[in-house]
């Protein structure tokens, strides 16, 4: 009878907790519709195509540096990139309608390491199911949009990261460590 | 006997187990709003809350339009109409858990005092183009705005200016309404005040 209560005491303080971690979350695409293609010069003028990370998991970000969610997100992405780039998970900051002479600055105070794509004519944000800024878009191994984030998050959540880590390919996936007996 | 009370207080555990959540978790507040300063710039804000949904409306100095604006290729003509009216930083938010259902927001719906519309992205740009502002400009001005027509999944948001056909200085209640789950909700926003433009006359004495 102890247990029963003890069990009745954790649902009551345990279950209305488990929504409070949906702050930060994001929104499952059903069915998954194909990433619109692009090629887009980073800040040192190489092109990166998005059809040239298949088989990795892709964050797309669309931002720019007069808007504050954008920049108040832009850290916890690079802490995010700063844990899964060795895990085959590759963040592209495609920046909307500036040029190199403003967003270099910004990158002073806003030090990333992931490449921010240049989009000065919006051309490839109007593709995208994109209507303000930030939105951030998961793209899966085979190229389909999997989750989208209206709004800016902190992407080192640990909510966030393992939602991206789930779509990692389970062979590229790091191995879990195995005991290894000292007898063997 | 024995047996027959034990399941009894079994039933009512599970019952009271199942109940929990409901017991335990806050009931849903009663919309509401309230006025605000903003902490890191001192400007007037209002904040509705409730029914799942957060907006914020944040005051936006004329001088702070036309900086931004003249700093992203506007000409200045073009800046002066905008500062000429009142402007508001807004933040839509979909607070609702998971299970919350998508907010479908269309600020053509919404209306100020005496049922008048704001004045929509569309209109501002059919104006810019009749005043030969630059593309970039335009761009700038495009994604600056908040969008007319938007879906908010829950935990989405989004920030934007919205513009209303009044003076800077006005006051407004400004009616809003969202959709979700095809259900028509409504809310207000009573008293914002428009911040106010710099009084020239002032400044020279």
């Amino acid at each position: 009878m102890r247990r029963l209560w003890l069990a009745l005491l954790v649902s009551l303080v345990l279950v209305p907790m488990a929504g409070y971690g949906a702050g930060q979350s994001l929104t499952a695409m059903h069915p998954r519709p194909r990433a619109p293609g692009f090629a887009l010069k980073d800040m040192n003028g190489k092109v990166h195509h998005l059809s040239d990370y298949r088989g990795q998991v892709v964050l797309v970000n669309f931002w720019a540096t007069w808007c504050p969610p954008c920049r108040r997100e832009m850290p916890s992405m690079e802490r995010a990139w700063k844990k899964l780039k060795k895990q085959d998970v590759t963040i592209l900051a495609v920046n909307v309608g500036e040029d190199v002479d403003t967003i270099f600055p910004f990158t002073g105070n806003y030090p990333v390491t992931f490449p921010i794509l240049l989009d000065q004519s919006s051309k490839v944000v109007k593709r995208w199911p994109v209507l303000g800024l930030p939105t951030t878009f998961v793209v899966d191994p085979r190229g389909r949009i999997a989750y989208r984030a209206v709004g800016g998050r902190k992407w080192d959540a640990p909510a966030l990261l393992k939602t991206i880590r789930s779509l990692i390919p389970p062979d590229k996936k790091p191995a879990a460590p195995t005991r290894t007996g000292a007898g063997r | 006997m024995g047996h027959l009370s034990i399941k009894v207080h079994l039933f009512r555990v599970l019952g009271l187990l199942a109940l929990s959540p409901l017991l335990a978790a806050p009931a849903p507040a009663a919309p509401h709003s309230r006025h605000y300063i903003d902490q890191r710039t001192g400007v007037d804000a209002w904040r509705w809350s409730g029914e799942g949904i957060s907006l914020q409306l944040i005051q936006r100095l004329p001088d702070q339009t036309r900086a931004f604006f003249l700093a992203r290729g506007f000409p200045r003509p073009a800046v002066e109409r905008l500062a000429s009216h009142c402007v508001f930083q807004t933040i839509f938010h979909n607070t609702a858990g998971s299970g919350g259902g998508v907010v479908h927001l269309d600020l053509a719906n919404w209306r100020i005092d005496h049922g008048q519309s704001l004045i929509l992205k569309k209109q501002w740009q059919q104006q810019w183009r009749r005043m030969d502002v630059p593309r970039p400009a335009r761009i700038a001005f495009q994604w600056s705005l908040f969008p007319t027509v938007q879906q908010f999944a829950p935990g989405d948001w989004n920030m934007g200016m919205t513009t209303y056909p009044v003076a800077p200085g006005a006051t407004v209640d400004v009616h809003f309404s969202w959709r979700r789950h095809g259900k028509l909700h409504h809310g207000v926003i009573q008293g914002a005040r428009c911040a106010p433009d710099v009084d020239m006359e002032d400044k020279t004495q």
